[in-house]
């Protein structure tokens, strides 16, 4: 089965195609801070590849700096180690690292926009690093405005609610939990956001383990992929974030 | 709007001679065709706002009365506003009123050319001019460069309500409507019949999202089409005798509020939704797939929502 979905939605599978299939466009193979962020994000491999087997699904353009919709799909490439997300030319270049574990190396994610640049998912796989890359033309700015919870009267109305739901029949686990994100570069704003996920199985135990920086969106929603034997659920969700506020839920199939 | 032959044909010449240190925008070409009675048409080019069109993709509309044209949105830059102001001062005796259908900028940032006349918009629609032209004028410079020189837009300042409105001597029956943006005003030209429609109606065009309420608009789609009209000017696409612009518009609203409906039901990421691309049945309109791709990101989050429901929280 496909990790990508697209062909559950009439022409879904042809618009994909025209889409550009989430294949790394060659742009941003050798360009941008691909170099800096490999030494220093990456741990200074010797070699990396781009590969088929690892697919980024991004927009060309940003409508919604703030939101900009994001899915990596390293089901390709076989067992993954971890995924390491980064952004170009973001103030906090570091915006995620995915441990998948005994889940699926596929990560749907939105993060905010500085400013217009590259954003690379690496899979560690095999002991080598593949990068997957688009270009995402930006008005940008969504790093540096305040959170839209704050023009409310009171933000913490609502915070931490978590939101989830899985389907067993094609493995999905989709994760949402109502938060600021505050990167701090906002003015009179410190910086307040969610610094980790794990999802559990029914005995307790660890399925999958996701790093979250600043760059992950206000009000993030997360979507995961399960084999089949964990997509029957129960999954326990548990985060926290950087005030020392925790946040946990259970999904059932 | 085109490019015309004389400036291409500048343009390649003067590329022979010496080099060109900025790009200078070429003229709008203006190509108005008289729909109605005395109601002059200046269709947009149905595509998104680019670098070819100049941001001239909206339908501008002018009516003749004695005192001058009543004109109906007034373009996407200061430049194109002045090219439209030049044919009412040249053609149509003069401009006696304006009107803003809504806030949208490829609809009102030609405004600087009829500061001396009475610029009048729903009160809404005033004040999300006066709190977004900032930003909206960041986003075209953007895009459009050249073609945006000089543009500071200026907001409508004469409130707009229901009823009916008599410039020139020529009666308007307003409307005032929401949906696709906060507020949005239709009117009919009392003489002719006819319906302007603002971006309430799309016609062989995607319809855009950025601050469309989907329930509201398919209301206003609902009072649209009960309207006895002897034709119609959407705010993007051709001028028709028949109601098809309200029927396609709906069915587009219905297609597209299905599908972010299904996608978030079957558990799409709003990144598999967005590039699964339009409705098939919508896939070959203009301006798609680029305005399907916006649209799925202003509007997923509501769709969303209703399917994930809430399993935990702080602790």
């Amino acid at each position: 089965m496909p990790a990508i979905l697209c062909d559950r939605l009439p022409g879904g599978g042809a618009g994909l195609a025209a889409f550009g299939g989430g294949l790394t466009r060659p742009e941003t193979l050798d360009s941008g801070m691909w170099d800096m962020h490999r030494a220093d994000l990456l741990g200074a491999p010797d070699t990396w590849r781009s590969d088929p087997g690892l697919r980024l699904l991004a927009p060309r353009n940003a409508e919604d700096a703030r939101h900009v919709p994001i899915l990596a799909d390293a089901t390709g490439l076989g067992a993954v180690e971890r995924m390491v997300v980064t952004i170009d030319y973001s103030p906090f270049p570091l915006a995620l690292v995915f441990h998948p574990g005994r889940a699926l190396p596929l990560l749907g994610f939105g993060v905010k926009y500085e400013i217009a640049g590259p954003i690379r998912a690496s899979a560690l796989a095999g002991g080598g690093w593949i990068m997957g890359g688009a270009f995402i033309d930006a008005m940008g700015g969504g790093c540096s405005a305040p959170a839209v919870t704050h023009a409310r009267p009171d933000w913490q109305d609502g915070f931490g609610e978590m939101r989830a739901r899985l389907w067993p029949d094609t493995g999905r686990l989709r994760v949402g939990i109502r938060h600021p994100m505050d990167t701090g570069l906002a003015d009179g704003v410190p910086a307040h956001h969610l610094s980790e996920l794990t999802l559990t199985d029914m005995r307790g135990d660890r399925i999958a383990r996701l790093e979250i920086h600043e760059p992950l969106e206000e009000n993030p929603v997360l979507t995961f992929l399960l084999p089949a034997d964990l997509a029957q659920g129960p999954i326990g969700i548990a985060a926290r974030d950087t005030g020392g506020f925790r946040f946990s839920g259970e999904v059932a199939a | 709007m085109r490019i015309g032959r004389r400036q291409a044909l500048l343009g390649a010449a003067a590329a022979t001679l010496l080099p060109i240190p900025a790009r200078a925008a070429p003229d709008y070409l203006l190509a108005p065709r008289q729909v109605a009675d005395g109601l002059w048409l200046f269709e947009g080019a149905q595509d998104s706002i680019t670098r070819g069109n100049g941001g001239a993709i909206g339908n501008v509309a002018m009516l003749e009365t004695p005192e001058g044209a009543v004109v109906v949105d007034t373009g996407g830059t200061a430049r194109h506003g002045a090219a439209l102001r030049a044919f009412a001062d040249q053609r149509l005796g003069g401009v006696a009123a304006v009107l803003n259908t809504h806030h949208h900028p490829d609809h009102w940032f030609g405004n600087q050319a009829f500061a001396d006349r009475p610029i009048h918009a729903l009160p809404g629609t005033i004040a999300a001019q006066a709190a977004g032209a900032q930003a909206l004028a960041d986003g075209l410079y953007r895009i459009l460069g050249a073609w945006m020189q000089g543009t500071a837009p200026l907001p409508a300042q004469v409130a707009a309500g229901d009823g009916v409105l008599t410039l020139g001597g020529r009666g308007l029956s307003l409307m005032a409507m929401a949906g696709h943006s906060q507020a949005d005003l239709a009117l009919i030209d009392q003489t002719t019949g006819t319906l302007i429609a603002g971006d309430l109606l799309f016609l062989d065009r995607a319809p855009s999202f950025p601050d469309a309420d989907i329930a509201t608009w398919r209301g206003s789609l609902g009072r649209l089409a009960a309207l006895q009209v002897t034709g119609t000017i959407p705010g993007h696409g051709p001028f028709r005798r028949d109601s098809s612009a309200a029927a396609q518009t709906l069915a587009y609203l219905d297609a597209f509020a299905a599908r972010m409906d299904a996608a978030a039901a079957l558990g799409l990421s709003p990144a598999e939704a967005l590039a699964a691309g339009p409705m098939p049945a919508f896939a070959a309109l203009a301006a798609n797939p680029a305005e399907y791709r916006r649209a799925t990101v202003q509007q997923w989050r509501q769709h969303e929502i209703s399917a994930l429901p809430v399993v935990g929280g702080s602790v």
